[in-house]
């Protein structure tokens, strides 16, 4: 009986654990957006985010300063989200930005925008 | 009839010594493990990726040419002139990034050696992989370039002709280590094989994907 009710404790235990690290698991899966912004932007934009990264001295248009505030706050949020998503075409500015939207998901993209505001110490402009 | 038996038993240990000394490919690339990943699926995290030490090679049968193949395992060479991840060789001097050079694999194989680990990574395929898909032939380079570098912007992170970025492969000598439908199948779809590669996914026409995949098969 002792044996039964142990074992009855333990299947219910595995299933709430399972449960738990199941759930965990999804959540690990969305990365932050510091990890998002030191793969994929860093190349370009540089570890500093001054827009020295080691691609930068080959790009014919040099990538955006995201620690300038002044041009930084001259765009809105969903001007800097936009041309995340779709690349800098999508906002008037150069093709060497490619699109990121395969890559990213519209929160991570959302969590990269308000990342971006911290490095710049800025706010958006209205739209 | 004792002397017809042992020409045969001779003949017979002459095809056998061979096959017996034959260098096993498997048991050698079995070695590459400890830097490459050998069996899929592929990393889905950026931790992991930047844990990987050197490119995976569990669909290389897939991905390179073999006589290339063959010759980089006597000699290797660096293709990624930053690293494997080119986040974890960055050095960082005030606002300014660099990266330190690239390590390059140590390991140089025998000509057997190399030719018997190369048949066995070629059976490492992609089974989900089309092939035939890229048409390499005449082709205007003119075009080509218009597109790789003007629209796409490939130099950003390759380097081309000399000349690009530090953050990807060289495009030196791409022609002779890619097979040109799977260079059509990672531009179309490079998160396919790579969920958390740093290249964006191109959404080209197929005219467009030739010239890109004919441009690259002719950087020999």
């Amino acid at each position: 009986m002792k044996t039964i009710v142990i074992s009855r404790f333990s299947a219910v235990f595995f299933a709430a654990a399972l449960f738990l690290t199941g759930g965990m698991a999804v959540s690990a899966s969305a990365e932050t957006a510091a990890e998002n912004y030191s793969l994929y932007c860093v190349q370009c934009h540089g570890t500093a985010g001054t827009g020295k990264g080691i691609n930068a001295p080959f790009l014919a248009v040099a990538p955006r300063n995201h620690s300038d505030a002044k041009a930084m706050g001259e765009l809105s949020d969903a001007n800097v989200a936009l041309a995340i998503k779709e690349g800098g075409s999508a906002v008037g500015k150069s093709t060497q930005m490619p699109s990121w939207k395969h890559n990213l998901t519209d929160a991570e993209i959302t969590d990269i925008v308000a990342h971006l505001r911290k490095m710049c110490k800025c706010t958006g402009a209205a739209k | 009839m004792i002397k017809r038996g042992i020409t045969v038993f001779a003949l017979a240990l002459l095809l056998a010594v061979p096959a017996a000394f034959a260098a096993d490919g498997g048991a050698i690339v079995k070695k590459c493990g400890s830097c490459h990943k050998l069996t899929g699926p592929a990393v889905k995290t950026i931790a992991e990726v930047k844990a990987r030490k050197a490119p995976d090679l569990f669909y290389a049968g897939s991905k390179f040419n073999k006589d290339w193949l063959v010759g980089f395992l006597q000699n290797p060479t660096v293709i990624r002139p930053a690293g494997t991840v080119y986040a974890n060789h960055i050095k960082t001097t005030g606002d300014t990034d660099t990266v330190a050079p690239a390590p390059k694999c140590e390991s140089k194989l025998s000509a057997g050696d190399a030719a018997a680990a190369a048949d066995y990574l070629m059976t490492l395929k992609d089974a989900k992989m089309k092939t035939g898909v890229a048409k390499v032939g005449e082709f205007s380079k003119a075009k080509a370039k218009m597109l790789i570098i003007k629209t796409e912007a490939c130099n950003g992170c390759h380097s081309i002709e000399g000349n690009g970025g530090l953050s990807c492969p060289t495009w030196e000598g791409i022609g002779k280590r890619l097979n040109p439908d799977w260079v059509y199948s990672f531009v179309q779809d490079p998160q396919y094989w790579d969920p958390k590669v740093w290249m964006g996914k191109r959404e080209l026409d197929d005219a467009s994907m030739q010239l890109i995949v004919n441009y690259i098969a002719s950087q020999k």
